[in-house]
């Protein structure tokens, strides 16, 4: 069953040599199939010795949180989703799904909630009859709201004692004042905190968001494809549309540099993080895919400044960058743990000094071109198994909302030109576009 | 004649030489290998007999900062700089993991960049450059992570860590695999090239080798790994406990604000014992990681809401909080029975304790029912599908095997002993191997000098809810708030945080 499928992605990578024509990059047959009611249903069907990915890629992350006081409630529902239904009780439905030896788990991101389990594939509908029940008729009392409200708080508390959580909150609180971006997706301590009082707020999200219309189904694995809709079809055709878009406020333009510092109360190394405002994800904005490479070039392991801060001045624990790829624009962020206080305003300066070279000097061909060869082969070597597939595709579903923006992203990438990464920089990596925060440990 | 003699004796030395380096390759049988003809990737994981219990004392990290200096530094050939750029336009690389008894050198790479991948690979085991300046860089990121990761940044980690410490203390095992903050800033690049060369010897050495790679490959590696020095084969130590008596409590005391708590105690019980599957599916029961199925996980959270989550574990299980799924060649000939309460409020922390140790105690003495087998078990079926999905799980699977010296799969062989077993296969593996009365727990929480008053006079611990709770549950808990821990003063103590770890 393995030879099929290895067989398949050979054909595919045997093509992918930099400058060849390579379009399309995704390697897998797929077929998308929009139900009446407007469900989107993608399926893969690989080899993959009897094992079947189920996402059900929910597009309500944090980002979609616009009411004030009530930040953290996407999050909330990847806990609720677990309750079970008036057919199967949560007791009941958690019985089922041990039976089946699922492995059934779920992540909430800033614009997406994500649903998904792996199983063999002789249990398939009945992993589509146990999904479809819980998204159309989720059922909780209020005692058992509260309850998950407390799980939800021990999560906040165990995640609050990194450093990364306490700078990046204090980040996206600095960089944003109106989107909803301003806020993490675990929410504002006082907003889940405030969770457990807010019971019919949650059914009022859960009807809102929940709908045909803004969840997309993947299914990839050990499936045909016209027997699996033919089962979506029976038990995902009367849920009813009724989607309700956020009232999410655009982030007016940023017009001077921000800062901030922010103290941890345990003991860490600095951490510099600088940040720039970005753009909604569009591999058709040509400007957009090159700052994605320019964060490779700038701050990857192969870059420069990575080899200068890290291997040969050792100022740096590590460096590392997280560029945008969001529905709304959000931030290109380079973030380092410097060794000493002292050395904090130099690892700065040298962020900023590298981001002025990209600016000035194009980038050598050769490794924009080692670059696209990584890109393509990282991307196609971590298709191995049905759940890294659709673990990989998910957040451009999320975003996009389908699966055509992987070629399409890729197609853009071997386009990009030296002078391409030149006018990225120069639009993206400027003062009045950047927040920069420092944290301090107190211990 | 003299010379005559010399010259006789000189080139019979040669075709001595010749024989041992020329032709001379790592035996087949030191060979575990996975072949998936079509599979477009290879899949490389090379496993010495090595790990943490074989650190010098004084010199706790040396095996864990001796493979990281093979894999995150400079060869005699490349600079680290050098290796970096070549490996980039592959999208490959490789890395070490070490344990307290196995170090394993694992990369991944497409066939079509195997020519180029490949020098790099073997340079790394075969020719580390051992440089000052890599090593100081490696040293300050273990340093980072003992002063600061470990003890701020998760408390849940730490938990473990001292767990582990304190369980093992006196053997191989009984320090954590980075060393400890003193021994790290004393291991020096002479250590390092010394450990090395009497370690990374060709007796000691398993090749592992999966997915779709040739002929030529194999023995490749077989011949170059060949040229690793002569060596003795590291026959391990079986680390022996001391035995524990009654409950011992350590307090970590720091500003926490919630409380993380880790329980345990040696079983002498591995993989290669046929009764391990009972005591697996017993485990999966009580505390399957990270599942809702967990009793624990039911009775905690679920019911109380009082945390993230509650598990159990029959195996060393390193990096919980980041894994579905049990890791590979962590392999140790000792294991240990081990709970990890995930952080509670500080305000309900005794009356946690005491419900885990509650329910601890009913496990051991009730064992499970009919029911809770059969449900367990087919969940098992099913879900040991997902332990190995790709080649290079299943080349790890492979390589434990041969560390256990189990004959077949192991996960072949869990899956048949589930189609075998009976309740009272399980129940009987329960009673054999578990017990509530001698235990080591590891608490790290603020205010640790009232947690121990509370803890040896078994102060009451009402709980009160935010939120409402069904009846029953509030019944259980009048119960629980008095359940008694017998707890000796001598037999605890508390840590503070800032002290760990020297």
């Amino acid at each position: 069953m393995i030879k099929e499928l290895c067989v398949e992605m050979i054909l595919i990578l045997s093509l992918c040599a930099v400058g060849q024509s390579v379009e399309p990059i995704f390697p897998y047959k797929y077929n998308v199939e929009i139900l009446p009611n407007d469900l989107k249903v993608i399926t893969i069907p690989m080899e993959s010795n009897g094992i079947v990915a189920y996402y059900s890629v929910t597009r309500a992350g944090s980002r979609d949180e616009w009411e004030p006081g009530h930040s953290g409630f996407a999050h909330l529902f990847e806990h609720m989703m677990f309750r079970g239904t008036e057919k199967y009780p949560g007791p009941m439905y958690d019985k089922i799904m041990t039976g089946l030896g699922a492995d059934a788990n779920a992540y909430t991101t800033d614009d997406y909630t994500c649903y998904h389990l792996n199983f063999v594939a002789e249990d398939l509908e009945k992993v589509i009859e146990m999904e479809s029940d819980r998204f159309i008729n989720l059922k909780y009392n209020e005692p058992e709201f509260k309850t998950e409200t407390g799980a939800v708080y021990g999560e906040f508390l165990k995640g609050r004692v990194s450093p990364w959580y306490v700078i990046f909150e204090k980040l996206y609180d600095t960089a944003f004042d109106k989107h909803t971006y301003k806020h993490t997706t675990i929410g504002f301590e006082a907003d889940v905190k405030a969770m457990p009082t807010m019971y019919k707020y949650s059914q009022s999200f859960f009807k809102r968001y929940y709908r045909p219309e803004n969840v997309v189904l993947l299914i990839v694995g050990q499936i045909e494809t016209v027997p699996t809709l033919e089962l979506v079809r029976k038990y995902y055709g009367n849920w009813k549309p009724g989607y309700e878009a956020p009232q999410i406020t655009p982030e007016p333009p940023q017009t001077a540099e921000r800062t901030a510092e922010v103290s941890y109360p345990g003991k860490s190394l600095p951490i510099l993080l600088v940040a720039y405002k970005s753009d909604v994800y569009d591999p058709g904005n040509r400007r957009y895919v090159a700052a994605l490479l320019l964060e490779q070039l700038a701050f990857g392991e192969n870059s420069d400044l990575y080899k200068r801060l890290v291997i040969k001045e050792q100022k740096v624990e590590f460096i590392a960058s997280n560029f945008s790829r969001n529905r709304d624009p959000k931030l290109n962020e380079i973030y380092a743990m410097v060794k000493s206080e002292t050395d904090i305003d130099y690892v700065r300066d040298q962020i900023l000094m590298s981001l002025e070279q990209f600016k000035t000097e194009p980038v050598d061909e050769s490794r924009l071109n080692d670059l696209k060869k990584n890109l393509k082969y990282r991307f196609l070597m971590d298709l191995d198994t049905p759940d890294n597939v659709a673990g990989n595709l998910a957040n451009y579903i999320a975003i996009t909302g389908g699966i055509e923006t992987v070629d399409q992203l890729f197609s853009e990438i071997m386009n990009i030109t030296s002078t391409d990464i030149q006018q990225a920089a120069q639009f993206y990596c400027v003062p009045e576009k950047r927040t920069v925060v420092i944290l301090r440990g107190v211990e | 004649m003299k010379t005559k003699s010399a010259l006789i004796i000189f080139w019979g030395l040669m075709s001595i030489v010749c024989l041992s380096n020329c032709n001379s390759k790592i035996d087949e049988s030191r060979c575990v290998l996975l072949p998936v003809n079509d599979d477009p990737t290879i899949s490389f994981r090379i496993y010495f007999k090595v790990g943490s219990q074989d650190d010098p004392a004084g010199k706790e990290g040396l095996a864990y900062l001796t493979a990281h200096m093979l894999t995150e530094a400079a060869t005699q050939t490349n600079s680290y700089d050098e290796i970096i750029a070549k490996l980039f336009p592959l999208a490959a690389g490789y890395e070490a993991s070490v344990s307290a008894e196995m170090t394993v050198i694992s990369g991944r790479v497409h066939k079509d960049n195997l020519s180029t991948y490949y020098p790099l690979f073997a340079d790394a085991i075969l020719k580390p450059a051992f440089n000052e300046d890599d090593l100081s860089r490696l040293k300050s990121n273990i340093l980072n992570y003992l002063e600061n990761v470990l003890k701020y940044a998760s408390d849940e980690d730490l938990g473990k860590a001292v767990l582990y410490n304190e369980i093992f203390a006196g053997t191989g095992y009984g320090h954590l695999t980075e060393g400890s903050i003193g021994s790290i800033k004393a291991i020096t690049v002479k250590d390092v090239q010394e450990f090395y060369k009497k370690m990374y010897n060709r007796q000691n050495v398993i090749i592992g080798l999966g997915g779709g790679y040739d002929y030529a490959t194999l023995e490749s590696l077989q011949k170059d790994l060949h040229k690793l020095t002569a060596g003795k084969v590291n026959a391990g130590v079986k680390a022996v406990p001391y035995e524990i008596q009654g409950l011992k409590i350590t307090l970590v005391q720091k500003n926490a604000n919630a409380t993380a708590m880790s329980l345990g105690f040696p079983i002498n019980l591995t993989r290669d014992n046929p009764e391990w599957y009972a005591l697996a599916v017993a485990n999966s029961w009580f505390g399957e990681h990270r599942n809702s199925s967990s009793h624990l996980y039911q009775v905690i959270r679920e019911a109380r809401g009082l945390n993230y989550g509650d598990y159990s574990y029959i195996e060393n299980f390193p990096g919980g909080g980041r894994r579905q799924f049990p890791p590979v060649n962590v392999a140790r000939h000792q294991q240990l029975f081990e709970i990890w309460i995930r952080p509670v409020p500080n305000d309900t922390r005794h009356f946690v304790l005491r419900a885990t140790m509650r329910e601890l105690r009913n496990f051991v003495d009730n064992g499970i029912s009919e029911e809770q087998f059969d449900l367990t078990r087919d969940f098992l079926r099913k879900y040991i599908f997902h332990y190995a999905p790709t080649t290079m799980m299943r080349l790890g699977y492979a390589i434990d095997d041969q560390f256990y010296g189990i004959p077949g799969s192991h996960l072949e062989n869990f899956r048949a002993a589930l189609d075998t077993m009976t309740v009272a296969d399980v129940n009987e593996a329960i009673r054999k191997y578990l017990q509530y009365d001698n235990l080591q727990i590891v608490i790290v929480s603020n205010e640790a000098e009232k947690l121990r008053d509370e803890l040896l006079n078994n102060s009451p611990s009402p709980i009160r809810y935010a939120t409402p709770k069904p009846k029953e549950v509030l019944e259980d808990d009048k119960q629980l708030e008095n359940y008694p821990l017998d707890i000796k003063p001598e037999n605890v103590k508390i840590v503070d945080v800032q002290d760990l770890f020297f």
